[in-house]
């Protein structure tokens, strides 16, 4: 059979080596006293199998340790993984020749904790050495288990930061796509960056995983807003929203607030927009409405921007947007389930 | 621009729930000379709303709109006899369902890695 490391043990036990009956029901006796889990491996039954099932302390007496024992429990020792030392208390006879004994298993258990008692030991002091070394095993599964964690959160940054990186090329493309110059290209890539960026940042200092509307629309419209002077009114219900769907939504203000500064009625000096929300029940609403600004017409060609906006919307709503290009400005509304916004996957 | 394939087009479903990726992908569809049919973004909505609309092949994501569902997604096809690719960040995961798709594509998307996966799809004896 393999003696491999079971990497998920609870580590919850002493194994005592003990090929006489008595110390064996000494030991067991003792530290069952004094809440310790014992299994018993008696002369002749193999080790391995007992190793195999992780035992959290070793104790062994001296006679215990035949050479093949001594080289079974070496070849396991070995298979620990990294954060793994196990303790292995061992109980000398006074008569053994104890610098020799200690100097042979230090060569044959390079990887395990040793310690040593001379019978006869008091009781109180052989369970406290036991304590202390199984405090110590725990220890090293708390280390086991952080790294454990460690690990899962690599590969959780690893898939994030994937899915960034994929979120701006897919940006890139588009706004390469619907740029004519240079500098329009500049300005829009650093823009809707600059909205992912922010969005990013917003989420991380909620909690992570959620985000109100009325945050996203502050942190869309901040730039925008004067003092005595607001031409950008918002109201709505609080309604946290998923990470990516709110993402989705700061991508979503983000097109319509540039295009009410370029073109709609953010491009004068009067005009004013509100972006209003609320729901009832699982029934979600929101509207844009643009006002006092020049007359808009539903533009020939379909740009990135209004593109995006629409499949984004539907997504995130599960409804398409309705646009109406009037004399007083756009109006873009929306309807659709919270329950589709506010769910995390 | 000209066709890259000679063959017909391939109607192709997008299963993604970032519309930033839909919106992308619909684009190097298109310049292929493909037609993106449309996109959906949960194993729920796919089972749904997968109607007798004729797709030829569908990009699946790992990650959907409601958890780790993509290999679900691509079995559910593969038992359809309905062709599909994974396009996604996540390859170990996609590599452990690898029977069930045509390919593996990596995000970020390059036009160059969709288009040697869609060739796969139009170069199968199935495929007129």
């Amino acid at each position: 059979m393999t003696d491999d490391f079971d990497d998920r043990a609870l580590l919850d036990h002493v194994l005592v080596l003990a090929p006489y009956r008595r110390d064996a029901d000494y030991l067991r006796q003792l530290l069952t006293e004094h809440d310790l889990e014992v299994r018993i491996c008696s002369t002749g039954s193999s080790v391995t199998p007992f190793l195999a099932a992780s035992p959290g302390v070793l104790v062994a007496t001296h006679e215990a340790l035949t050479p093949d024992v001594v080289t079974a429990i070496g070849a396991w020792l070995e298979t620990q993984p990294g954060w793994s030392e196990m303790p292995v208390v061992v109980l000398l006879d006074r008569s053994s020749h104890q610098t020799r004994v200690k100097d042979a298993l230090g060569k044959a258990w390079p990887r395990a904790r040793q310690i040593f008692y001379q019978r006869p030991v008091t009781p109180v002091e052989l369970v406290s050495g036991i304590q202390a070394a199984f405090l110590a095993r725990l220890r090293q599964r708390d280390v086991r288990d952080h790294i454990d964690r460690e690990i899962e959160l690599r590969r959780e940054l690893n898939h994030r930061v994937k899915n960034i990186l994929a979120s701006v090329t897919s940006i890139f493309e588009m706004t390469r796509r619907g740029a004519d110059t240079v500098d329009a290209f500049s300005e829009d890539f650093r823009g809707r960056l600059g909205a992912l960026s922010n969005i990013h940042s917003a989420v991380f200092q909620a909690d992570g995983e959620s985000v109100s509307i009325q945050e996203i629309v502050d942190l869309t419209f901040e730039p925008y807003r004067l003092p005595g002077h607001d031409r950008v009114i918002t109201e709505g219900p609080r309604i946290m929203l998923s990470r990516e769907a709110g993402t989705t939504l700061a991508l979503c203000l983000h097109e319509l607030a540039t295009n009410a500064i370029k073109y709609g009625a953010l491009s004068g000096t009067v005009g004013q927009v509100s972006f209003t929300w609320g729901h009832s029940d699982d029934d979600l609403w929101a509207r844009w409405a643009e006002s006092g600004g020049p007359p808009v017409v539903e533009p020939a060609r379909t740009g990135y921007g209004t593109r995006y906006l629409r499949s984004a919307l539907a997504s995130l709503f599960g409804a398409a947007p309705v646009f109406t290009f009037g004399p007083d400005g756009l109006i873009c509304e929306v309807k659709g389930r919270l329950s589709r916004v506010t769910r995390n996957s | 621009m000209t066709p890259i394939t000679s063959k017909a087009p391939l109607r192709i479903l997008c299963l993604e729930d970032n519309p930033l990726i839909v919106l992308h992908l619909e684009q190097m569809i298109e310049d292929l000379g493909h037609v993106c049919v449309g996109s959906l973004e949960s194993l729920v909505e796919l089972k749904d709303r997968f109607e007798s609309q004729p797709v030829d092949c569908v990009l699946v994501d790992i990650d959907l709109a409601d958890g780790r569902t993509g290999p679900d997604a691509a079995a559910w096809l593969f038992a359809r006899g309905v062709p599909s690719l994974f396009v996604t960040g996540q390859e170990t995961i996609a590599d452990a369902h690898r029977h069930v798709v045509i390919d593996v594509i990596s995000k970020p998307v390059s036009s160059r890695a969709l288009r040697s996966g869609l060739d796969r799809i139009a170069s199968r004896p199935g495929h007129h």
